[in-house]
């Protein structure tokens, strides 16, 4: 695959937190329109790979080609500014803010005041924060609610609903399903489903093969920090990626794209 | 069933009051008010008014800019040193013919540099704020007692301009209550309706979060210090407008003051959460006593300990009612 003809490529990608090695000359790529299963067990450098691609800190070696571009990325404002949407682990949701404030924390919608001054649209951003959540299914009493009184599912909906709304090229989601329960699983699969309909790509970060294999393109299997291989769907099964994520080692006759 | 709809009613109720900012600090207000009333004769006089309000306003002053440091996650110990720098400062400015505008700007100027070096050192080197401005609170104390030979300075001259900072105009009221309200309207807007208001409660709340969202958490806080800083030296030459005189002792205490309007007021120690209207309840409560005390006949050196008390039992009452509000 040649450099224009992916959304994201990542080249000999390193990272080292003092003496650990915590990645070393990592590949991995996103087409348009893919959804790309980053697997691994814990400590494989799946979460670093993703910070570094979200600007959270630089690679000591490696480069990063976004739309055929390469980038730099320095901050995760940078990074959100390209069209990257990232649903972290903990959500990044700041507990004692309403759910509009939320959703549009750091890119307000704002009326200027004599030219100047940024004065807060609160109706504009109330409205599309009831659209959007209300789009994807989203139950929510009220939209000034407090992250603080919202269930696990509910704010779970919320980051996976701005990180959507918001996500204009790439959407990537760390663990999204680690503290849902069935029906709300399910719910979130269905979201990253229609993403990819609507044309954006996804990086999905899981433990659990199964979520990911029911609906990713590809899978990318870390482990150690260092890539085990690609595998398109087609060429392997849920069980063969538990077997990898397991071993560290990949069975021969798997075929590796 | 009568008792359940009761119990709902009062929920709603308490779930109300959590929305209104500031409504615990008003509720002690009102029954300070009272008590003062019947136990201070003069109490309910123009003049006595007058009184609270001007001992409110100049702390009040700082507690604008401690409310948004603390709502950021920060405390400032140094602001009482950083008033009483900042006087002298426009003092001896004053004193050696240096058009007052002009020292005024200047001793700004000097507080805006130790809220930036404040904010920075927090910062960079990843100390807690407790650390670095109790560090300064005793390093700028120092050299204005170094500086000054530990002796006060005067002001003979008269000047609009101290009129402007703190006149008298109405009824004993001083310009420091115009100030004051001012200020609490600006920080209050800032806060409630600005982008940056939203960065405040999100770097308060979660600075990793805030941080993952792209908001610049650092420079949120440097900023917050410099407000506090520039608001505290603000304070402190509209006190000295007041006497036309300062010492270089003058404002020690005042930190944990502000502090505890600031907490009285509601606002979260830990940040992330608080409003100014509290703040604006808090620091009148606080003038309240101190005045209501003395007219109670009760002997000055109390005050201080009625104030802490005051700040225990109103720490409890929200801690309280945000437990029930679940």
């Amino acid at each position: 695959m040649k450099v224009g003809e992916s959304l994201v490529k990542m080249v000999r990608i390193s990272k080292n937190f003092g003496r650990v090695c915590a990645l070393k000359d990592v590949d991995f790529e996103v087409g348009y329109r893919e959804i790309v299963g980053l697997v691994g067990d814990n400590g494989a450098g799946k979460s670093t790979l993703i910070k570094i691609l979200t600007g959270v800190f630089p690679p000591d070696a490696g480069e990063i080609y976004f739309e055929g571009k390469k980038v730099f990325l320095n901050s995760p404002k940078e990074a959100r500014d390209l069209g990257i949407e990232t649903v972290y682990q903990n959500l990044a949701l700041i507990e004692l803010m309403s759910v509009t404030r939320n959703m549009f924390l750091g890119r307000e919608v704002v009326n200027k005041f004599f030219g100047l001054i940024p004065v807060l649209n609160m109706d504009k951003m109330r409205e599309i924060t009831t659209e959007s959540l209300k789009d994807l299914g989203i139950d929510i009493r009220s939209t000034e609610e407090k992250i603080v009184n919202l269930s696990g599912g509910q704010r779970q909906a919320v980051a996976i609903g701005r990180a959507i709304h918001f996500g204009a090229k790439l959407l990537i989601l760390d663990e999204p399903t680690a503290a849902l329960s069935i029906r709300e699983c399910h719910k979130v699969l269905d979201h990253i489903l229609e993403a990819k309909e609507k044309g954006v790509s996804v990086i999905f970060i899981t433990h659990n093969i199964y979520h990911v294999y029911s609906v990713a393109d590809r899978f990318t299997v870390l482990d150690h920090g260092i890539k085990l291989g690609d595998f398109r769907k087609q060429d392997v099964t849920a069980e063969d990626i538990i077997e990898m994520v397991r071993t560290g080692q990949v069975r021969e006759g798997i075929c590796n794209s | 069933m009568e008792s359940r709809r009761h119990s709902l009613l009062f929920a709603q109720l308490l779930g109300s009051i959590q929305r209104c900012p500031g409504f615990e600090a008003l509720a002690g207000l009102v029954v300070l008010f009272a008590v003062f009333s019947f136990t201070a004769t003069r109490f309910l006089t123009l003049e006595s008014l007058a009184g609270i309000v001007t001992v409110a306003s100049e702390l009040g002053i700082v507690a604008c800019g401690v409310t948004l440091l603390m709502i950021s996650g920060e405390f400032d110990l140094s602001v009482g040193s950083v008033f009483g720098f900042s006087a002298m400062v426009f003092a001896s400015l004053s004193n050696v013919g240096v058009p007052l505008v002009i020292g005024f700007v200047l001793a700004l100027l000097v507080a805006f540099f130790i809220g930036w070096t404040n904010g920075l050192i927090t910062v960079k080197f990843h100390i807690p704020s407790f650390i670095t401005t109790l560090g300064t609170m005793m390093l700028w104390r120092g050299v204005l007692l170094a500086w000054t030979g530990g002796f006060g300075v005067r002001f003979w001259g008269k000047s609009l301009f101290l009129d402007v900072l703190n006149g008298q105009f109405f009824g004993g009221f001083r310009a420091s209550a115009l100030w004051f309200v001012v200020l609490v309207a600006i920080c209050n807007f800032a806060l409630t309706r600005t982008p940056y208001g939203n960065s405040v409660y999100a770097t308060g709340g979660s600075r990793e979060a805030a941080r993952l969202l792209g908001i610049p958490v650092d420079r949120v806080k440097v900023v917050n210090f410099i407000i506090v800083a520039v608001l505290s030296g603000l304070a402190g030459c509209v006190q000295f407008a007041r006497f036309a005189s300062v010492d270089p002792l003058r404002g020690q205490g005042m930190e944990l003051e502000a502090i505890a309007a600031t907490v009285v007021g509601g606002t979260l120690m830990s940040g992330g959460h608080g409003s100014l209207v509290g703040t604006l309840f808090g620091v009148l409560l606080i003038g309240m006593v101190r005045s209501g005390l003395v007219m109670s006949g009760a002997p000055a050196y109390w005050y201080q300990a009625f104030v802490g008390v005051i700040l225990i039992i109103a720490v409890i009452i929200n801690t309280k009612l945000r437990e029930w509000a679940k």
